[in-house]
C-alpha cells in the first residue's frame, strides 16, 4: 500500500483550501458523504490529506469522473479539485460540458497562474508578460477567466465564484454556498486564487503581494 | 578506474548543486562522467539523490546500487538509501554533528562542507584538483549572500 | 537564453549534456521547424529548452492539440515534432494514428515513465506496445530505441530522415533515465548525417482531396495493403539491431534501450567467466530486424533466450511474434516493470540458468 512520500511545498495554497473545505464539511456534518476527486497536478498530493474518501484521476479528467460518480451515487457530495491547467487547458472541454449539463458537482480550481508540479510552465491563467519556462520572453496571451466564461453556459441555480486563499471568511462562505448548490441539484465552481512561492520564486512578503496583485486581474466575488 | 558517488539529502539542501560542480570539474579534466538526479513528485521537500560516476572509460549505465562514496545529509535520505550498500568512503551528517557545531556551520552550508570533504578525497585519488572545483564553486555561488562563509568552509575542508 | 542551451547552439566538440539537451540538439541539427507540446514529466525540459533557443514552438492546451498541430505543420511541409510520455503518449496516439493512415512524417520523442495511468514520473520500458502498436491501426510506424547518449542523438536525426523519406510516422522511444542523465557528448564521435528535406504534402501548385475515412471496406483494405507493401519494402533497409558477441553462443540475451546497454556490460562479464552468451539488441523495434535474429538461431545452438526488460513482457511479445515459427526456442525472462535493471542482476540470473 503506497505511503504518501510526497508533500505540498512550504507556502502552498492547497493545504489552506483543503482545510477550509474540511472545516466547512464538518460544520455541515457532511464529511461522511463527501468524496474528493483529484486532478493530476499538485492537487494529487491531497490524496490522503483529509479524512474523507479521496482518489486521484487523470489530468483534465476530474470533472467527468466526478460527474460519473455523482450520477452513480446521488447522495454523495462530490468535489473535483483541480489546478488552473487541469481546469482551463486540458480539462476545459469537459468542464464546459459539465457546466452546460448543470452536473451537480462542485469544482474547486486552485489558480496560481502556472503549472506547478512540472516546474512552472505557462498556464491559461498566466498573466500577459509573465515569464515562465515556456514563455521565456514573457507570455504573449491574456489570462483566461474561467468562471466568467462559464457564465455563458450555466443554468439558473448554478453557482460560480472566485475567492483567494488569504480571504478565509469568503472562502468558507463560497465553499458552503457551493455545497448547498450541489445539494439543490446544480453545478458549482469556486476558483481560489492560490500562491506557489516555489515556482513564483518569491519570499514570504512578495508571495502575499503577488497574490493580492492577482485580485486586480481576477475579480473576487460571486459571478 | 570507475568511481561511483551517491549523494543523498533532502530537496533544498543543495545536493544537486554540489553534484553539478563535481561533475563539471571531472568533465573539465577529460574524465568520462555520468550524472543522474533522482527526486520524487513534488517540487520541494522529499529526498534528492545524485548518482555520479567518474571513469576513464565510457560509462554504460547511469544508475548503480553499490556506491564507492556515499554521502547522507538527512534522516529522510538515510531511510531512502538503506538498501544501498555503503561505500569505501561514507559521509553521514550525524557523524559530523559535533564538528559542524564547533565550526559554526549553518544548515544551508552543510552541502559546501561535505563538498569540501569529498573534493579532498577526490584530490587524494588524483581525480580532481581542489582549485578547479573552487573556481566552479565561485562561479556558481560567488554572488550569493553567504559566499564568504561558504568560501571559508570549502577552503577549511580541503586543507 | 539558459547557459547550457547556449552551449548546444555552439559547435563545441565535447560537451556535458543531459539527454533532453541532446534531443534538442538533434532536432535542431535535423532542421526541425517547430515543436508543439504540453508539459509532462520527464519531457518538460525538451519543450522549455526548445522554447528558449528562438525556434518556433507552441505550448498547446493538451497533447491532443499538440499532436494535431504537428500533423497540420507536416501537411504544410514543415518539419514538426512533439515530446511526451505516459498519459500524454496515450493522447498522442489519436493524432499519431491519423499520421499512420495519411502517411505523415510525424516525429515524436517519448520518455517512458512508469505506467499504467500516472504510474511514476521516472522510468520504465512500458510504452513499447503503445509506441509500436498504439492507435487503431496495424502499427505501420517507425520506432527507435536508443541505448546511450550517442544513439539518442543519432536515432533522433534518423527518425526525421526516415519519416520524411519514407512517409511513416516515427517514435524516438527513450525513457526518463536516459533523458535525465548528463554525460559527455562528443561531436567528433557522432556519425555525420545529411538531412532529408521536408516537402509540402498539401501542394501549393495543385489541389489534393485527401480522406482518412472510406465508404467501402474494400477501399480501406486496399489502402492498408498498399501501406503494408511500402513498410515491408523498407523494412530490411531501415531495421537495425546489434548482435554483440554472438559467435558460438549457447545463450542469447535480448534487451533494448538502456537495458540493452546494461545487458552488454553483463555479457562482457559473463564471457569472462566463460559463459557462452551473446546479446541481440534491437535498435529499431518497428520494423524489427527479424532476419538478423533468425540468423542467430541458424548459426548457433541456442539453449535459452533471456529477454530482459523493465516491463512485463512488452519486448518479449514482439520478439516471440517476430521469430520465425519454425525456430524452436526456450524463453526465460527478467521482467521488472518500472524499475531499472543492474548488471549484477543479469549476471546472477545467467549464472543460475547455466547450472
Amino acid at each position: 500500500m503506497a505511503e504518501n512520500l510526497a508533500k505540498f511545498c512550504a507556502g502552498c495554497g492547497y493545504p489552506i483550501t483543503l482545510m477550509m473545505l474540511n472545516k466547512t464539511l464538518e460544520k455541515l456534518d457532511l464529511q461522511k458523504r463527501a468524496v474528493l476527486g483529484l486532478d493530476i497536478g499538485c492537487a494529487l498530493l491531497a490524496w490522503n490529506f483529509l479524512p474523507i474518501n479521496t482518489f486521484q484521476t487523470h489530468h483534465g479528467r476530474v470533472a467527468p469522473t466526478m460527474m460519473g460518480f455523482k450520477r452513480a451515487r446521488n447522495n454523495s457530495i462530490c468535489f473535483a479539485l483541480v489546478g488552473d491547467g487541469g481546469a482551463y487547458a486540458i480539462g476545459l472541454q469537459s468542464l464546459i460540458h459539465a457546466a452546460k449539463r448543470d452536473e451537480p458537482i462542485t469544482v474547486i480550481v486552485a489558480n496560481n497562474t502556472v503549472y506547478g508540479m512540472t516546474g512552472g510552465q505557462t498556464a491559461p491563467t498566466t498573466l500577459c508578460g509573465q515569464v515562465t519556462p515556456t514563455s521565456p520572453k514573457g507570455n504573449i496571451e491574456e489570462p483566461f477567466h474561467g468562471p466568467e466564461m462559464l457564465k455563458g453556459v450555466i443554468k439558473d441555480g448554478a453557482f460560480l465564484a472566485r475567492t483567494a486563499v488569504n480571504e478565509p471568511k469568503q472562502l468558507q462562505e463560497f465553499l458552503q454556498k457551493a455545497i448547498e448548490t450541489q445539494q439543490a441539484g446544480h453545478f458549482s465552481l469556486v476558483e481560489v486564487l492560490s500562491f506557489c512561492p516555489t515556482n513564483w520564486k518569491t519570499n514570504g512578503v512578495d508571495t502575499i503581494n503577488k497574490l493580492n496583485g492577482l485580485k486586480d486581474i481576477f475579480e473576487l466575488g460571486i459571478l | 578506474m570507475i568511481l561511483k558517488i551517491l549523494l543523498a539529502g533532502d530537496g533544498g539542501q543543495g545536493i544537486q548543486t554540489i553534484a553539478e560542480i563535481i561533475c563539471r570539474a571531472a568533465f573539465q579534466k577529460n574524465w568520462h562522467v555520468s550524472y543522474i538526479p533522482n527526486y520524487g513528485l513534488e517540487q520541494r521537500g522529499g529526498v534528492s539523490l545524485s548518482f555520479i560516476q567518474i571513469s576513464d572509460k565510457v560509462i554504460g549505465y547511469s544508475k548503480f546500487t553499490t556506491p564507492d562514496i556515499l554521502l547522507i545529509m538527512s534522516e529522510q535520505a538515510r531511510a531512502r538509501v538503506k538498501n544501498y550498500e555503503s561505500g569505501i568512503m561514507n559521509y553521514d551528517v550525524k557523524d559530523y554533528a559535533q564538528k559542524l557545531e564547533e565550526q559554526k556551520i549553518g544548515k544551508s552550508s552543510y552541502n559546501i562542507f561535505f563538498l569540501g570533504l569529498l573534493v579532498k578525497y577526490l584530490e587524494e585519488k588524483n581525480v580532481l584538483k581542489k582549485e578547479e572545483v573552487y573556481e566552479l564553486l565561485e562561479k556558481k555561488l560567488g554572488k550569493k549572500l553567504n559566499w564568504e562563509e561558504n568560501k571559508s568552509i570549502f577552503q577549511t575542508c580541503t586543507l | 537564453m539558459e547557459g547550457s542551451l547556449k552551449i548546444i547552439m555552439l559547435e563545441k566538440e565535447k560537451q556535458f549534456l543531459t539527454g533532453h539537451e541532446i534531443v534538442i540538439k538533434a532536432c535542431l541539427d535535423a532542421e526541425a521547424d517547430v515543436m508543439y507540446g504540453y508539459p509532462i514529466t520527464p519531457t518538460c525540459e525538451i519543450l522549455s529548452g526548445w522554447s528558449n533557443i528562438g525556434k518556433q514552438y507552441l505550448q498547446t492546451e493538451d497533447e491532443i492539440a499538440a499532436g494535431f498541430a504537428v500533423c497540420g505543420a507536416v501537411l504544410a511541409g514543415k518539419k514538426a515534432f512533439t515530446a511526451s510520455a505516459g498519459p500524454g503518449h496515450i493522447l498522442l496516439q489519436d493524432a499519431f494514428s491519423m499520421a499512420e493512415a495519411m502517411r505523415l512524417p510525424f516525429v515524436m520523442v517519448i520518455g517512458q515513465r512508469g505506467g499504467p495511468s500516472s504510474g511514476t514520473v521516472i522510468y520504465s520500458q512500458q510504452e513499447v506496445t503503445l509506441a509500436c502498436y498504439g492507435g487503431n491501426g496495424e502499427g505501420y510506424r517507425l520506432v527507435y530505441s536508443p541505448s546511450n547518449a550517442k544513439e539518442l542523438y543519432e536515432l533522433t536525426r534518423q527518425a526525421f530522415n526516415d519519416a520524411w523519406h519514407y512517409r511513416f510516422p516515427a517514435v524516438l522511444l527513450t525513457d526518463g533515465y536516459l533523458l535525465k542523465t548528463k554525460s559527455v557528448f562528443n561531436l567528433a564521435e557522432i556519425t555525420k548525417m545529411v538531412n532529408i528535406p521536408a516537402h509540402a504534402l498539401v501542394p501549393e501548385d495543385k489541389v489534393v482531396h485527401w480522406p482518412n475515412i472510406y465508404t467501402l471496406e474494400e477501399e480501406l483494405n486496399e489502402e492498408i495493403n498498399e501501406t503494408k507493401k511500402d513498410f515491408s519494402a523498407i523494412s530490411e533497409e531501415i531495421s537495425k539491431a546489434e548482435s554483440y558477441k554472438t559467435d558460438g553462443i549457447e545463450y542469447l540475451v535480448i534487451a533494448h534501450g538502456i537495458v540493452g546497454a546494461v545487458a552488454k556490460m553483463a555479457v562482457d562479464e559473463l564471457r569472462e567467466k566463460n559463459i557462452k552468451v551473446g546479446l541481440f539488441r534491437p535498435i529499431t523495434l518497428r520494423p524489427f530486424s527479424k532476419k538478423q535474429l533468425d540468423d542467430l538461431f541458424v548459426k548457433n545452438n541456442i539453449k535459452n533466450v533471456v529477454v530482459v526488460e523493465s516491463s512485463f513482457g512488452q519486448l518479449a511479445r514482439i520478439v516471440r511474434d517476430e521469430l520465425a515459427p519454425e525456430i524452436d526456442a526456450t524463453f526465460t525472462y527478467i521482467q521488472k516493470p518500472g524499475l531499472g535493471i543492474e548488471v549484477e542482476e543479469i549476471v546472477e540470473f545467467m549464472k543460475k540458468l547455466k547450472i
